[in-house]
């Protein structure tokens, strides 16, 4: 895409998830480099609120993906924002469906610091309410920030009182810890596991993962470069919202999923 | 034409084979005279530290390995040249952790810290599908291929890589401990030309010891992938896992990492081991994150801090690891271990922050085996000669002593001074080990950089007392001497003027009044002899005005205030118009030529008593009718000159009146030249030409000015 546009790419980011002093100090870099645009994926909201309002001072077009800053778009910001609210009622509407409409399940992975998954857990939650009033949230658990911390978490839920039908994990880590503690309890085909983000792809085809709501990448990527380019030539900057997908057994192998998760966009030819 | 053609061509020719020439007979020099640039087969140093540059990671270098201990996404370490092309690098490689992968770089250009942030090539070990996989980076990754490795790639198993450029041709083989060797080879046709190579672990620790490089070339290729040619290099477009089949080997290592993490239920909490029986033993499992590795482990939870006997072997553990561990209960006096303990990781990078305790708390033993925060004054330090630094502290009533082990000479601790308000982080503990009973507790630090100062040891200790004393001393002494110095000099200069002055009043005051004297006894004669006495009296009247003259004329010279606010040419003038006015008219001029300069005092005092005295000779005997005062300001010197057109005299040694002995006296005491031109008719000039001394300040102008002159000179000579 931006090669179709004629735009070079820099492409970097930080090692850690959780390293946004390294994120900030890229975008930087990135400026002093003389780019004529900035797309960034913030790890984090707050932090990146004063380094994106220096560049956009500076004139420098920038999209930021996934999360909104709190500054509004402008004619020279756009947002390209995950859909959370389609996620978070594809999730529901998949319990639903695999517990046909009565059940007990768990929430896990909630991060109350993190607007978007905020958005997810109330979108589920209300979509289950209302059009699964039969399934019963029994358990809810504040997430952690690694996959053996959110096993550990799992563990104790799974080996706690509480009868569970399903688990739905809120966020990559809890999908993947609780699929962990799941197969560690052999619980897979008893508990079904609906997850978000989550890329190992063997246990979605093995079914010890029942479903992963993924977001289209590929086209927050074609879209966010959409909007760099109709700001570079001088358009203004807008919000635009792409929605997730539910990533099952099924449809692993379809065309949609093909190009959601293969690599042939980075391909040189 | 043609002559001229050939003769041109030739001399072309020539040109173009003498620029060839210097070419290649620099390209060789460079080659010479450039080693790095060249590859020879050499096992690579890992400890010279110097030679490698890294991009992220925590890279730590022992006993012939060298650790990545980060699970960051590419972490690099860069050595060798950016010139290297054909080459191929070999490494024994080591997982430390799932679901990343470790190998090499060849042709590196341009790295940055930052996932895939560089040009290059990669190949490494992926746990996460038992892959041996190969691609380049562009600032975003490629891979070009991935092959099974059998029997499987283990994380704490060796492997043995080796990575091979040549031309366009890329060929990387893994061998297992005990399996086959896989080798994978790939032909960009667009390849990176040149480049370093480095270490690199992706979203895992990892381990690489004996690193060699050596150059390669064809035969080097067919030795690993045989006649055949490599397989153009084309991106692969699923993420691995994608494929539909076979894809049960994507879920062993998965379920590797899963029991790698499963904890166990019946854990309990730390604090909770003071409640086991002493007598019996117990055998216990405890969850906490890793406080200390060295010189013993230390882990903690919510609850408390325990020592743990880690001599059985486990898994390289960092500050940070979540750990459980299992093994028997030690109770102790004040503090508890855990003996014979078995230790898995769970999770990575939960660091626990100190608690800031005062000395007197960590001394009831509240804080045993946990990570606290002391502050104390140092009050000695050495090294027990087996690497560790020993500090003993001391805050209020309590003493306690810090470890730092295993840091070899560490510039951040040879650099304590005692006495110094230090802040220290590590591991409080009872243990008699440490303390040898002499303190209530000591401190085990994690490194060096666990040390902060607050504030430098107090300026007042007895060395810097005994200076001040000293140096009062040698002040005291020095004021004393330089007192009575000056104060000698004060009463020299007191003598001096004294003299003068003597040497004035015989010169002037006591002549007149023994010609008044003379006078007044003729006058004497005369009434006695009835001689009519009215030509006698009126002489003698003229002698006392005279006289009186003269001493208006000394006081003012012994005015130096009117010198120094009129200046010396303007103070002369001053004089004659004054005297000019009781007199005759004549017509007073003054001149200055050159730079006008301050003089010092003796010289302008000096020139002011001969100019004085030769202006009141001109004025008053000369019978001229112009006087001219000037000043020539030379570089060093400076010349009065006083020139009247009166009736002039003849220059003999009987000459010497008019005070002339007086004027040429006090020019020599100025190291001054001193001249009197005259003749009958032809008017009077004198001149009195006197060096100035140079000051310090004056020295040094000169200095400048004469260096300054040279480089203009130079500069000149040089045409800038």
């Amino acid at each position: 895409m931006a090669r179709t546009i004629g735009l070079d790419l820099y492409w970097n980011g930080p090692m850690r998830d959780d390293d946004t002093h390294t994120q900030i100090s890229l975008i930087e870099k990135s400026v002093d480099r003389g780019v004529v645009g900035v797309i960034v994926s913030p790890i984090q909201t707050l932090p990146l609120r004063t380094p994106i309002r220096k560049v956009l001072d500076q004139g420098i077009p920038v999209v930021v993906i996934d999360t909104e800053l709190g500054i509004p778009p402008g004619p020279k910001l756009s947002y390209v924002l995950n859909d959370e609210n389609i996620g978070g009622r594809i999730a529901a509407r998949r319990v639903g469906l695999i517990l046909q409409g009565k059940g007990s399940i768990a929430i896990v992975g909630i991060r109350p610091e993190l607007k978007s998954n905020t958005l997810r857990e109330r979108s589920f939650e209300s979509t289950l309410s209302s059009e699964f009033p039969g399934i019963h949230v029994a358990v809810r658990r504040l997430g952690l920030s690694s996959v053996p911390q959110e096993q550990h978490n799992a563990e104790g839920l799974l080996t706690g009182s509480q009868s569970l039908d399903a688990i739905v994990a809120l966020s990559l880590a809890a999908t993947r810890g609780t699929y962990y503690a799941l197969a560690e309890f052999a619980k897979v085909q008893t508990i079904k596991l609906v997850g978000f983000d989550q890329d190992l792809l063997p246990p979605i085809r093995d079914g010890g993962i029942d479903s992963v709501v993924v977001q289209n990448t590929f086209e927050i990527g074609r879209t966010a470069m959409n909007l760099m380019n109709r700001e570079i030539q001088g358009g203004s900057g807008s919000e635009a919202s792409v929605a997730p997908v539910l990533l099952t057994r099924d449809n692993l192998d379809s065309a949609e999923m093909r190009q959601i998760e293969n690599m042939s966009w980075w391909s040189s030819e | 034409m043609t002559p001229a053609l050939t003769t041109r061509t030739r001399s072309a020719a020539l040109l173009a084979a003498a620029i060839l020439g210097v070419m290649v007979i620099a390209a060789i020099s460079y080659e010479a005279f450039v080693p790095q640039r060249q590859i020879r087969h050499a096992m690579i140093s890992l400890d010279k530290q110097d030679s490698w540059q890294a991009f992220g990671g925590t890279w730590r270098f022992a006993d012939g390995v060298m650790t990545n201990n980060s699970d960051e996404r590419g972490a690099k370490l860069m050595t060798g040249s950016v010139d290297w092309s054909n080459y191929s690098v070999e490494a024994d490689v080591f997982l430390l952790g799932q679901y990343g992968d470790a190998g090499l770089i060849i042709r590196g250009n341009d790295e940055e810290t930052g996932v895939d942030a560089y040009h290059g090539y990669m190949a490494g070990l992926r746990d996460l599908d038992n892959t041996l996989m190969m691609g380049r980076a562009d600032y975003g990754w490629r891979e070009y291929a991935a092959k099974t490795i059998s029997p499987r790639v283990d994380a704490e198993q060796w492997y043995h890589l080796k990575f091979l450029a040549f031309e366009c041709d890329f060929a990387v083989s893994a061998t297992a401990q005990k399996g086959e060797t896989t080798t994978i080879a790939i032909r960009d046709p667009g390849c990176i030309k040149s480049g370093r190579f480095g270490l690199k672990s992706y979203n895992t620790g990892a381990q690489w010891r004996n690193v060699e490089v050596r150059p390669a070339t064809q035969s080097d290729l067919e030795a690993m992938i045989g006649k055949q040619q490599p397989q153009l290099a084309v991106p692969t477009r699923l993420p691995s896992g994608m494929e539909a089949a076979p894809y049960d080997r994507f879920l062993e290592p998965i379920e590797r990492d899963l029991r790698a993490h499963r904890s166990a239920v019946n854990t309990q909490a730390i604090s909770s081991l003071r409640l086991l029986s002493p007598e019996v033993p117990s055998s216990v499992t405890v969850q906490g994150v890793v406080t200390l590795t060295s010189p013993m482990l230390y882990i903690q939870d919510s609850t408390g801090g325990l020592a743990i006997d880690s001599s059985r072997p486990h898994a390289p553990l960092q500050i940070g690891d979540e750990v459980e561990a299992s093994g028997d209960a030690d109770l102790r006096d004040f503090s508890s271990e855990l003996r014979n303990a078995d230790i898995h990781v769970l999770w990575s990078h939960t660091p626990v922050s100190p608690v800031a305790v005062a000395a007197s708390q960590a001394a009831t033993g509240s804080f045993d085996a946990q990570y606290v925060e002391v502050q104390g004054r140092l009050e000695e330090k050495h090294d027990d000669g087996h690497g560790t630094e020993i500090l003993t502290l001391e805050d209020e009533s309590q003493s306690f002593i810090a470890l730092v082990t295993g840091l070899g000479r560490s510039p951040h601790l040879e650099a304590l001074k005692e006495k110094s308000k230090l802040r220290l982080r590590g591991i409080c503990t009872v243990d008699s080990r440490y303390t040898h009973d002499l303190t209530a507790f000591a401190l085990l630090l994690p490194s060096a950089g666990d040390i902060e100062v607050l504030e430098g040891p107090p300026w007042w200790n007895s060395a810097h007392i005994l200076e001040v004393a000293g140096g009062v001393l040698l002040l005291a002494l020095a004021s004393v001497t330089g007192f009575y110095f000056v104060e000698r000099l004060r009463m020299q200069s007191v003598l001096d003027e004294r003299q003068r002055l003597a040497h004035e009043m015989h010169d002037t005051l006591a002549q007149s009044f023994a010609g008044l004297g003379f006078q007044l006894a003729a006058i004497r004669e005369d009434v006695r002899d009835g001689i009519d006495i009215m030509p006698q009296l009126e002489q003698a009247q003229e002698m006392v005005r005279n006289s009186h003259e003269e001493a208006r004329r000394s006081i003012s010279a012994l005015r130096p205030e009117l010198l120094e606010s009129a200046g010396l040419l303007s103070t002369l003038e001053m004089c004659a118009r004054r005297i000019v006015s009781q007199s005759t008219s004549v017509e007073v001029k003054t001149a200055s030529e050159g730079t006008v300069q301050s003089l010092p005092l003796g010289v302008s005092d000096t020139l002011l008593r001969i100019g004085y005295e030769a202006i009141t000779n001109a004025i008053r005997h000369a019978r001229c009718s112009r006087l001219t005062i000037s000043l020539l300001y030379g570089s060093a010197t400076v010349e009065l000159i006083v020139e009247d057109d009166g009736v002039g005299f003849v220059i003999s040694s009987d000459s010497a009146g008019f005070g002339i002995r007086g004027m040429h006296k006090r020019a020599d005491n100025i190291s001054a030249q001193f001249r009197i031109d005259s003749a009958p008719g032809r008017g009077t000039s004198v001149h009195v030409l006197a060096p100035i001394p140079p000051s310090l300040a004056r020295a040094i102008a000169r200095r400048w000015l004469v260096q300054l002159k040279v480089r203009k000179a130079q500069n000149e000579f040089t045409g800038i």
